[in-house]
Parts: structure tokens; sequence; C-alpha cells
């Protein structure tokens, strides 16, 4: 663990880095909403080399809290940084900052606080992790059950939240398809984290993490899915670190291991006649290098025509509900996302997919406000779709 | 004042301190209390218009009130050639987004768009590719630099060997004047049909073109634009020394290939200092390196490449396995990762004749070894007579006295590539004091009656690109004090004991 001084040195040095050629702002979606340069990217590192190179502490005022906090942390300013600053690492950094002068926004004060109580992003009690089983009708899934190849960690979004059960369902429905022998942790699922990472709480992680990584380990399963993009960059890029040893288990988005199952001819999708686009999640895509599964998944469904938007991989724009902008300012990203469903309405797809449940519940929320003739699901719904039809 | 311009922009409009004080600073960075001596930069207000009507009522506006307005596109240049001299008010032009369909110009059969002033190149060039064609050349930081920006600057950069500068390829330019008018401007002799009131105006074509918005406001272009290239290879080509490299740059420039599009040129140094922040490991340490791209039909590019080979050979060059030449092309807007390694740099540019080069770049070692610099220097191709070539050094902005000594070098680069026949590409503010190295008496003047009869009120862009807006910015005295403090620079780097880089 970074001491507070140790974490500042390092801002300092990144933000001198910055050349300022702004080369970051026109794909920076928060920059593109509200438009004034102390939102764009450059505009954030400017303000950081004023505080920590140029130590002038006056200005580290409320309005550079909120900007600093109004961030999706898609890494597309990473991808296109002309001086190559790993920018995601400094936002988190800033905001691990922000915590320590007491000046992060209060609702991810209060998110904390619910992580803490409850181990979940709701208000729900854990104990109510697998609600969504409830309604299924065919499938029997067991908790913890000893001698399982899986186990499949489901994240809060796709427990608790009625709009994305449909992702659990599904994916629980495809692996007891394939004959998967998979278990889950039900109330032992504790939240992975995400979200304080993005607030720039990791001590508060390294709880959650003990506790995820024991669990699994108990099971003695080989491989752990998740069908959650954020989950998945935790589990693989956080939580090694955090804990500074190898988990000792394969972790896999639910997309690599249903496409290697295709590929097996274990899962034989179904067909589906409809255009169908996708909207790469950063934290799977940029963030973790994960483009082509998801893809597979969608081509590997007979009658579908599968039809790129025109911002993709690398260069995907973001769905506005990353690195808890939602949390601090709704409106701004439901812009963001209002801006990509209207992208995929441009590729003439009638179905937008992702691959992570924040990403889709985020996308569903603007494809309904803008009336738009567009179904948001995840690739894994409609692969279980493609199955059922 | 906010409540005024929230009648023209609506919420469009900030005059917040917070929000304002990023519009007094572009890439490069100046010492504080010398922008404060000199200028007023902190704009009293920024708006961000989103059509040329607004843009209209804005000018008309400032002009009742005498208030100076300074235009902004991407903010990605270094000579404050977009930050308000006199505070008032910057119009922020990123909300003019988008560009038309495709269309075919009478007689040449061209393809064209109207393309608005706030897109960044590197978004135009996507959004065409998506139809299959692309700009004809860009800005070396085509992901920042606007459409309106790169226009209203020199206009050279990847691509203008085979299609010229920016300005070339403008076939018509909609914009305002200082007085507020609406104007569309046809290229003269083309066939375009010229709208009636401009001439009554006397705003010419060339007028918003390269004049860093000081005699008119564009706010869309019609661009020819290019198809997308049938074949594109990239090959990166190292050799032994300055004369060698240079000789293959005028070859190169001079041999009419067709399908040349551009001529990279990276020093010893540049490799050096990207390698130690960990890229560039594939070209090999102390060689020039020039990455040469080809772009056209199959076969005129297979021939080039053939022809370009035998070259570099006879040269005593080598060229690196395939894929390095493609790799440095996919990264050609992250020149800045040497920052990484040398934080705090300064710049001169300057365009150059290519037949100079090798022994420009000669004189610059020994004066970078005599002042002990390290000189870190790249250079593209702009025709097949020029170059046009960037010259970094570390200093350090953390330190004031070091970087006003530093700040003395660039006039020494000048001064070196002047007597090369070279001068500096842009204007702005701070080459004020060179404006008599880039322009002769009788271009200067006649730059002058134009802005006087376009914009006499000296409201847009005031104290760029004309005269020098201070006594200290006056080219003898700005000369003197710069010759002074490169005098002094030795002593003070010896005090510092070189600082970080050297």
């Amino acid at each position: 663990m970074k001491t507070i001084e140790e974490l500042r040195e390092q801002i300092a040095k990144t933000s001198y880095i910055c050349g300022s050629c702004g080369s970051c702002r026109s794909v920076c979606p928060v920059y593109r909403e509200i438009g004034w340069e102390s939102a764009a990217p450059r505009g954030k590192i400017a303000l950081a080399k004023e505080v920590f190179l140029k130590k002038k502490e006056e200005k580290a005022t409320d309005q550079y809290a909120q900007r600093l906090q109004e961030c999706t942390l898609c890494g597309k300013c990473a991808e296109i940084c002309a001086a190559g600053i790993k920018t995601r690492e400094l936002w988190l950094n800033l905001r691990e900052d922000l915590r320590a002068r007491g000046m992060e926004h209060q609702n991810l004060t209060q998110m904390a606080r619910q992580i803490k109580t409850t181990h979940n992003i709701s208000t729900f009690s854990n104990e109510n992790r697998l609600d969504w089983v409830d309604d299924l009708d065919e499938v029997e899934v067991e908790v913890s059950k000893a001698g399982s190849e899986v186990a499949y960690f489901v994240g809060c979004v796709s427990s608790f939240y009625p709009m994305s059960v449909g992702i659990s369902q599904s994916i629980v429905s495809l692996l007891d398809r394939a004959n998967i022998n998979y278990t889950v942790l039900g109330s032992e699922e504790w939240c992975c984290g995400f979200p304080l990472i993005a607030s720039g709480n990791t001590q508060q992680v390294t709880e959650l993490a003990k506790h995820n990584v024991e669990k699994v380990r108990a099971l003695g399963v080989k491989t752990l899915i998740t069908g959650c993009a954020s989950c998945y960059h935790t589990w693989t890029h956080e939580y090694p670190t955090i804990l500074r040893e190898n988990l000792g288990f394969e972790v896999l988005h639910a997309t690599q291991y249903l496409a290697g199952l295709i590929r097996k001819r274990q899962l034989v999708p179904g067909n589906l006649d409809e255009t169908v686009t996708y909207h790469d999640p950063c934290d799977l895509g940029r963030n973790s290098g994960i483009y082509d599964e998801p893809r597979e998944l969608l081509q590997a469904m007979e009658g579908v025509n599968f039809v790129e938007m025109p911002h993709r991989r690398e260069m995907a724009d973001c769905c506005g509900g990353g690195g808890n902008l939602a949390a601090v300012d709704k409106d701004l990203s439901q812009a963001i996302a209002v801006k990509r469903v209207r992208e995929a309405v441009t590729t003439g797809a009638t179905i937008l997919t992702s691959a992570c449940q924040q990403c889709v519940q985020t996308l569903q929320m603007a494809a309904r406000q803008e009336k738009l003739p567009l179904e948001v699901l995840d690739v894994t719904e409609l692969l279980w779709r493609s199955l059922e039809e | 004042m906010e409540q005024a311009l929230q009648k023209i922009c609506g919420k469009r409009v900030t005059t917040d301190p917070f929000e304002c004080a990023p519009y007094a600073k572009d890439v490069a960075y100046i010492p504080g209390f010398f922008v404060h001596l000199l200028t007023n930069p902190v704009p009293k207000a920024v708006v961000q218009p989103i059509s040329v009507e607004e843009i209209s009522s804005l000018i008309k506006w400032a002009k009742q009130g005498k208030i100076p307005v300074t235009v902004r596109g991407g903010g990605s240049t270094a000579y404050f050639n977009s930050v308000p001299m006199r505070s008032g008010l910057v119009i922020d032009t990123n909300r003019l987004q988008g560009f038309s369909k495709l269309e075919l110009s009478q007689g040449s059969n061209r393809k064209m768009v109207w393309v608005k002033a706030g897109m960044t190149w590197k978004d135009l060039d996507d959004g065409l590719r998506q139809q299959g064609c692309a700009v004809c050349s860009s800005p070396s930081s085509a992901p920042s630099a606007t459409i309106g920006g790169w226009v209203s600057m020199g206009g050279l950069g990847i691509g203008s060997v085979p299609y010229g500068p920016v300005h070339d390829q403008i076939m018509a330019i909609r914009g305002v004047t200082a007085t507020g008018e609406i104007v569309e401007l046809s290229r003269p002799g083309k066939d375009l049909t010229k709208i009636q009131g401009s001439e009554e105006l006397g705003l010419q074509f060339d007028d918003l073109m390269g004049t860093e918005g000081t005699r008119g406001i564009i706010t869309e272009i019609k661009l020819l634009v290019r198809d997308v290239p049938e074949k594109e290879e990239h090959l990166l080509a190292v050799f032994n020394s300055e004369t060698d490299t240079g000789s293959m740059m005028s070859w190169l420039g001079g041999e009419n290939l067709t399908s040349l599009y551009n001529v990279h040129f990276s020093s010893p140094e540049f490799i050096m200092t990207l390698q130690e922040a960990g890229y560039a490991h594939e070209i090999p340490l102390g060689k020039f390196s020039l990455e040469i791209d080809l772009e056209g039909k199959r076969d005129e590019v297979d021939v080039a490449v053939a022809h370009i080979r035998k070259h570099v050979k006879v040269l005593g060059g080598t060229l690196l396995p395939d894929g390095v030449g493609a790799e440095e092309w996919a990264d050609r807007f992250k020149s800045l990762r040497l920052e990484q390694t040398l934080p705090s740099l300064q710049a001169a540019e300057i365009t150059l004749p290519v037949s100079n080069f090798a022994a420009f770049y000669e004189g610059l070692s020994k004066l970078a070894q005599k002042t002990n610099t390290l000189c870190v220097t790249y250079a593209h191709l702009v025709s097949p007579e020029m170059a046009l070539v960037m010259v970094l050094y570390p200093s350090d902005e953390l330190n004031t006295i070091r970087y006003i000594a530093d700040l003395s070098f660039i006039s020494q680069i000048y001064k070196l590539g002047q007597s090369f026949g070279g001068k500096p590409y842009v204007i702005g503010l701070w080459n004020t004091p060179y404006l008599g190295k880039v322009y002769d008496r009788g271009e200067r003047e006649r730059r002058r009656q134009r802005k006087q009869a376009l914009d006499p009120q000296a409201l847009l862009n005031p104290g760029k690109g004309y005269n020098p807006p201070s006594i200290i910015l006056n080219s003898y005295v700005f000369g003197f004090g710069m010759i002074m403090i490169g005098l002094l620079r030795p002593l003070v780097l010896k005090i510092l004991k070189g600082g970080k880089g050297r």
C-alpha cells in the first residue's frame, strides 16, 4: 500500500509528462458532453499539475474535485495519449487523493458504507443474492457445490437488479445446456470491490478480495467465470496486485468460456434472424484486451447479421455507466449513453449487445428514454435466446 | 456580459474563472510572470457557438463593446496563437461538428465535402474512411487539431508532399468577418460561384487561411478529399550519417514518386529518448531514421518500394524488417512519448529547404555540443523541396531561471535555421519578434494593410501575426535580450548542474 506522500509524488511525476496536446479531448465522452476545457483529460491533468507538481494546494477546490469524479474511467484517453500516459491509473490515484482530502462525492461515501454493510452495492441483504434463481424452472443452481469444475461469480448488478437478472439466468442456462459442472457462491459472494476501486478506495477492497478469493479457493474449482466486465477486470488485474499472489485458478469472462464450449461443440448455438451490433465494454475491451470472443459468440449464431459500430474495439465509445459516473452525475452518464445507442441505431441493428451487466443496464435505459427501436441485451442473453427459439 | 452572451448562445457560455482559466494556455509552458508582463490571457468569457449565425451575432456584440475576440480550436499550438492577448471573449469552435455528403466538383470530378471548423482532422478522416474516402493531408497533431485551426496556421503536415499545404485543398470557405458578416468565398479561378457581397466586404479567399483568426473566423470549409488508397507501404530506413539521410530526403523529394505520401525523420537522440521510455526498440541506436510512407495504386507503390530499396542501399542505409515502418506509422501521432523521458521540453519549429537539411543538422549538432544541450529532432518532408523541422530540448518548468535561460536557445536555433534558408513555421505571439525573418518587408506591409482594411479596430485575435505588440517583443530588443540570456545560459546550467535530461 502506497503512502499518501508516495501517491502524491506519483501523481506529480505523471502529470509532468503531459504536454497538453489535447489528443484526449475529442475521444473523451465526458468532455464531449460538458465541452469546457476543464472537463477534458488534459484540463484535469493541468489541474493536477498545479496541485501536486507546483504545490498550489489552494487549487484543490470543490470544482476540481467534481471534475475529477466526472470520468467514466473508460481509458480511451490512454489509448490515444500522444505522451503515452497511463491515464486510468492517474485518475484512480487522483481519486484516492480526493478521499484522503475528504473531498470524495457524498454518494460514493454512501456507496462505500453500503458495501461495508451488505457486501453488495444494493440495499438488499446479501442473503438475497440468488433471488434471480427463483424464476428458473428447468435449471437447478447449486451453491458452493463440492467437486465443481467451474464457479460462476454473478456480480452485484445481475444478482439484484431486475433489469439485469436475465444475464445471470442466461449464463446458468447455457452452462446447464452444455452439461457443465458449476456452482455459485450465493450469499458468500461479496461485491468484487470494483466500485470502490473506481472511487480510489483500494483499502476497503482488500477485505473483499481476501474473502472472495478464499471462498473460491475453498471450492477447489479450476475456473472462475463472470459475466460482468468490471468483476472480470477486478479479478484478473486488481486482486493479484492487491493480494500480491497468484489466485491459483483460471479467471475467464463468460464470453471467453462460452466461446471455448462452442469451439469444442459442447454448446451449439441456435438460429436468430436479427441484425445485431456489439458494444465493447471498456473494462473488458480496452482495459482487459478482450475483443474477439463476444464477437465469436454473435457470429456463431446462424442467421445473425452482425454489423459493427464505427467506434469499436480499442476505439469503442463508453456507455457512460463506468467509473461511478452515474453516482456523481446521472444526467451526464445518461447523455453519454444516449450518444452510444444512437450510434448503434445508425448501423441498422435492431439489437445492441454487450458483455457487461452495467453497460447493458445503462444502454437499455438510454434506448428507452430515446424511444429507439433498439433492444439491448447481453451477448449471453442473445445466445440463450437463440437456443430457446 | 454573461446575460448578453446567453441571449446568443444559451447555456454554452461561461464567465466562471475556474472554467475560463484553461483558455489562457496552449501547449507550451511560458513562466507566468512573463505571460502577465506581456498579456492578459484569461478571457472574461468563453462561448461555444453551434452555428455561423451565432458567431456572427457574437462578433457584432463584441464589436459594439470593443471587446477583443480570440478563436480557439484544439489549442494545440505553442505560440499563444489561440490564447487571448487582451482578455475579452474566446470563441471555442469545438461544437461546430460534422461534415456534409460527398459531392463532386464540376469539371474535374474530384470529391469534396463541406466540413465544420471544430472537427478534429482525425475525426474527419475516420468519418470519411467509413465512406471509402480519406483526407488528403493532416497535421501531425490530427487527433487534437481542428479543421479551422490547421487552416488558420501553416497547413503543412503528413501528406503535404503530394497534396501541398491544406490551403491548396480548400475549394471554398465559409466564415464571419470582423464586422460580423457571414460570407462564403470560393477559390479564385475555380468553377464555384462566388457569393454576392464578399467583394464589397473586401474579404479575399486567402484572408481566412494561415492568418490565425486575425481577419475573420472560419466556420466551414469545402475540402478536397481522396479515395482510400489501394495499397499502403511503410518503410523504415536507417542511415549512418545526417549527410546520407539528407541525401535520401532530397532524392525522395526530387524523384517524383507518385505514391510518396510522407517522409518522417527521427534523429538518433529522438530514438534514444523514445527507447529510454520503452518504445522504438526495433530501431538501432545511433542511427538516423527515415520512415517512408507510400500510398496509392498497387503497382505504383510496388514500383516505388523497389526503387527506394535500391537507393537506400546506394546510400549505405538499411531497410528495417517489414512491420517496423508500419508500427511507426501507427504511432505517428505519439511523438510526445519522449516526454516520459524528458518531461519539460522547449521547442523550435522551422521550415527548411530539404537540400540544406544535412548542413543544418550538422550545425545544430555543433551548437548542441557547444551549449551542452541535448537536441531531439524530428522532421517531415512537406513538399519536394521543403522540410518542417522540430527541434526539442529539455528544460525544467519547475525552475523559472533555468526555463528562461533555455528560452534563449530557441533564437539560436532560428538563427541557425535562417542561415540555411529556414524560417519559423507560425507566428502567434511569441514569434512576432521574428516576423522579419518570416516575411519580407513588402509582404509584411501587405499583411498589415489587409488587417487594417478588414479589422481596423484590431478586435480579432489582437497582438498576433502583424506587429510585435510590446516593445519587449520588438525584434531588436527581444533579439538583444535573447543574446544576453544566451550568454548567461551556460552559467545558469553550470550552477544547476545541467538539470534533468542533459
